[in-house]
């Protein structure tokens, strides 16, 4: 029996697989997507669209009101993200401590683990050098507004920016393995030292045993079933919550599916005279660094899509609609994304095992995206934009909470030790434990969580 | 040709990408452009449910007055921001149809008679992607 089978392979499922199968540990793991490598990665966004996230390109919420991007392929959201390196901050990890009562989630005991992530990738802290123009109006803009902005760090590698390679391009997968996705940091890794990938397998539900774990699910067609000592899963919110509600624990754990977050993000594109080009060169380089914005539960960054993806975000049609996108060399544009209240969400399942996303924007949720948007459009205004289109649509990128983590199994799901209440060989260290939104990108902190648990795995 | 919907359904396709893409001289129209021929490349990816909901849809819509489709298109560009009830299809439908019409749209694939300028080259969109 393998020791370990890991369900999804994402920011949790692909540290994970690295680091027990570096410390010599049996590993198997599933995941429901397709294996794709960078010589096979779709290359024009019609085609990674519609073949690298689940649903065929987008998911919503019950009410149709909140689109997700949820990427579906070894390596998961990791492949087809911008890879943007974050630690949290105090402010973030208080309110975690406050909601859980687990007394380790402190800078002290996390800042070893961010070390050992960081030390597995190569990360690039950007600089003015490798702005293209709407990183430049975006700061030039905030500079006269007096609004803090910061660089971004990245995970990436030889990216070749500088002899013309244009990054937008790896949001469908990166053709060069420069992006440090856990494909390339992680699973490709452990290949090397033994690691069993299965890929196209989907898990519907796990059966835990004292000494065991039975997953159930469909491997390319096939009912399948597949045992080990320990399970993780790592399906991310979405599909970590599922996986557990359709395993019947919700009358277990009342807490199942409840919290879930989304960071809503709201796009809106400046209109200038001159070409803009946002689309070329490194495309997403900075972002606010204003305490102000902190407290007040957003922050901006400088961000562009492609063609596809920008015609979905006006909500136009017609002459408007083509009026628009001749322009699309002239826009910059810039995201608000916003710290949104666990209390408006939830994840369910239907009668037929199908999860069912119930989103509620809280009031508090609405002021931060107004206070958000008003941001966007004031840098707009300094920058001197000749026209603003603020898109009435918003995305959940970040999808959080679900499996809470927690001390009191009546308002968790996961314990301090990674585990399921009740349920000793089943763990969770990706995203649905988190208590809250951070206001931060989660990838670091899901790798340093994964990367935390694989070392308290190997240990025992 | 699409094979995983109807004509019928493909008929509807068109006929809504022409609202929503009409042409203006430098820019093709939906019909023109042709990107429709290929609907099966992003379909074949969609789940087997929501092809089958969406090709009754398109179906239906096939053989609507103009005058219905254009009315039904506003309908769903004024959906987002507003309530529940009606509204949650209509953004459904709005976002699953507008999904494949810009998808096939913006694409380097056109019909197999095409001969002007493309989408992406009329908007001048290019990237360097540079392989390992």
């Amino acid at each position: 029996m393998q020791d370990f089978i890991i369900v999804g392979s994402g920011s949790s499922g692909g540290i994970l697989a690295r680091s027990l199968q570096e410390g010599g540990a049996e590993v198997t793991l599933v995941e429901a997507g397709k294996f794709f490598r960078k010589d096979t990665f779709p290359r024009t966004e019609a085609a990674y669209s519609s073949q690298l996230f689940w649903g065929g390109g987008l998911e919503f919420d019950d009410k149709a009101k909140s689109a997700y991007l949820r990427a579906k392929c070894v390596g998961g959201t990791t492949n087809v993200n911008q890879c943007l390196m974050n630690r949290f901050d105090d402010l973030a990890l208080e309110d975690w401590r406050q909601r859980s009562g687990v007394d380790w989630l402190t800078l002290d005991t996390l800042n070893p683990h961010y070390e050992k992530v960081e030390d597995i990738m190569e990360l690039h802290t950007f600089e003015r050098k490798d702005f293209n123009r709407n990183a430049e109006l975006f700061t030039g803009g905030c500079d006269k507004l007096d609004y803090k902005w910061k660089y971004l760090r990245r995970g990436q590698k030889d990216c070749k920016i500088e002899e013309g390679n244009d990054c937008i391009g790896c949001l469908g997968g990166c053709q060069r393995d420069s992006k440090q996705s856990t494909l390339v940091i992680g699973i490709q890794v452990a290949e090397k030292m033994g690691l069993n990938v299965l890929s196209e397998f989907e898990v519907d539900s796990v059966v835990h045993h004292d000494d065991h774990v039975v997953l159930l699910g469909e491997h390319e067609g096939q009912k399948k079933e597949l045992s080990a000592r320990k399970m993780i899963l790592a399906g991310g919110s979405f599909g970590t919550t599922k996986i557990l509600l359709n395993s019947g624990m919700k009358k277990s754990l009342p807490s199942l599916g409840k919290g879930f977050c989304q960071h809503p993000q709201y796009m809106a594109f400046g209109i200038f005279d001159e070409p803009v080009d946002s689309h070329k060169g490194a495309f997403q380089t900075v972002a606010s660094g204003d305490p102000k914005m902190r407290e007040a539960g957003f922050k901006l960054e400088n961000v562009y899509a492609p063609p596809i993806a920008v015609g979905m975000l006006f909500n136009s049609y017609g002459s408007e609609h083509q009026r628009l996108m001749k322009k699309y060399r002239y826009m910059a544009c810039i995201e608000a994304a916003v710290r949104d209240q666990p209390e408006g969400g939830e994840l369910d399942i239907d009668k037929k095992g199908n999860l069912v996303v119930r989103k509620t924007l809280t009031e508090q949720d609405l002021v931060r995206a107004d206070k958000g948007i008003e941001a966007i459009n004031n840098v707009f205004a300094a920058a001197g934009a000749k026209e603003v289109i603020d898109s009435p649509f918003y995305f959940g990128l970040h999808l959080m909470g679900g499996c809470s983590l927690g001390v009191d199994p009546v308002k968790s799901v996961i314990n301090p030790d990674f585990q399921v209440h009740g349920h000793k060989n089943i763990y969770v260290a990706d995203s649905s434990v988190f208590p809250s939104a951070p206001g931060i990108n989660p990838s670091l902190t899901i790798m340093t969580l994964s990367q935390k648990l694989g070392e308290q795995l190997l240990k025992n | 040709m699409a094979t995983l919907i109807s004509k019928a359904a493909v008929r509807g396709i068109v006929r809504l990408g022409n609202i929503i893409i009409p042409g203006d001289g430098e820019l093709p129209s939906y019909e023109e452009y042709g990107g429709y021929e290929h609907v099966d490349d992003l379909l074949m990816y969609a789940p087997k449910n929501d092809i089958g909901d969406l090709g009754m849809v398109l179906t239906i819509l096939s053989f609507m007055p103009k005058f219905v489709l254009v009315w039904l298109v506003n309908k769903m560009s004024a959906s987002h921001g507003k309530g529940n009830g009606p509204w949650i299809l209509l953004r459904q439908l709005d976002m699953g149809i507008r999904g494949i019409v810009l998808s096939t749209y913006y694409t380097e694939k056109g019909g197999a008679s095409f001969s002007g300028i493309a989408p992406l080259e009329g908007i001048d969109y290019s990237i360097t992607r540079m392989e390992d």
